[in-house]
């Protein structure tokens, strides 16, 4: 953990200089925890809802952060566990079977008014939506946030291994996908 | 899968492909958002009660109060009625009239003379009411004459 990230968490920890370091953690982190979710859930207000959510769990449990891992790995477990927390809810709100999430997703993409890429990236995203969810995950963890297996090891408790077969195989079925859509 | 030309070997189409991210969000989205959290976290912390809670809220210390004073009560109270009933009933205290006292009190005070004289009086026929032997009590004898009289 590096020496800023040490003087954060002591901070939160500390009644009089909470409010202050919570704002500096807001500043620091939210782009990147919201660009994970984001990619997790598709919709920018779903995404937001579940920043928020992520920030005010952090908030509540920053006392309890035993500091075992790096700050930011738990911020990024907390946020992947939110996401994946609103899908299973929203599997159940519409009654949704478990290989019908990637339609919601799906529809997400399609009618999404903030996707700014091109006709060969919105395929790439439909052929990563086809994907089983650990890995999705895996796949954008790796290839769009260059995480290390083993801060993906922590984040997801996963072994490196199981990591390096699910990423492997990821990439094999998109690949399939995009051949497959020419 | 390892370095760049080995994606691009096992996977040609995934490699055409810019890394970049193709989401959007919309303007100034960042720069407002601690603004929205901060304004959400100040809410959560300021909970209404609902309507049931605020109900038990304001009856518990009335009840509480109720209890209590029905507990002193209890204590008190039985206790008390008991000693009394037992003390009325050993000294047989029989409750006695104002009136009574008082015309005995009269009686006792005045003299043999006076008293055969009013007694003569009324074998003449004439005939003293109860208003008259006050009237002549409370003009003859003091406050406290009666006083002693009453307490000897």
């Amino acid at each position: 953990m590096n020496n800023d990230d040490r003087v954060l968490i002591a901070n939160l920890k500390r009644e009089d200089k909470r409010d202050l370091a919570f704002n500096q953690l807001v500043t620091k982190y939210q782009e990147r925890l919201y660009w994970h979710i984001r990619k997790i859930v598709i919709s920018h207000d779903d995404a937001d809802d579940i920043l928020q959510n992520t920030f005010i769990k952090i908030w509540k449990s920053i006392g309890g952060f035993r500091e075992e891992s790096s700050l930011y790995t738990w911020l990024y477990r907390i946020a992947t566990n939110e996401s994946l927390t609103f899908i299973n809810s929203n599997k159940k709100k519409h009654f949704v079977q478990m290989n019908e999430t990637s339609e919601l997703l799906m529809n997400n993409l399609i009618s999404d008014p903030y996707f700014e890429g091109d006709k060969i990236q919105l395929k790439l995203q439909e052929a990563i939506l086809q994907l089983p969810e650990k890995q999705r995950l895996v796949f954008n963890m790796k290839y769009f946030d260059d995480l290390k297996y083993n801060e993906m090891s922590s984040i997801l408790e996963t072994s490196v291994g199981a990591l390096k077969a699910s990423y492997h195989h990821a990439t094999k079925k998109i690949e399939e996908y995009l051949k497959n859509s020419e | 899968m390892g370095n760049m030309s080995e994606i691009r070997k096992k996977r040609p189409q995934l490699s055409e492909i810019k890394k970049e991210n193709p989401f959007g969000t919309p303007d100034n989205y960042f720069d407002d958002f601690s603004a929205r959290l901060h304004a959400r976290l100040e809410a959560e912390k300021k909970v209404v009660p609902t309507k049931q809670s605020r109900i038990i809220r304001f009856i518990k210390p009335a009840i509480g109060l109720a209890a209590s004073f029905a507990l002193v009560a209890l204590l008190v109270y039985w206790p008390v009625k008991m000693y009394l009933s037992t003390e009325i009933a050993d000294n047989n205290i029989q409750p006695y009239s104002y009136e009574e006292e008082f015309s005995s009190m009269v009686v006792e005070s005045i003299d043999e003379n006076s008293f055969f004289t009013l007694l003569g009086e009324q074998e003449d026929g004439i005939e003293f009411s109860e208003e008259d032997l006050m009237s002549y009590v409370s003009s003859n004898i003091s406050e406290y004459e009666f006083y002693t009289e009453t307490y000897k």
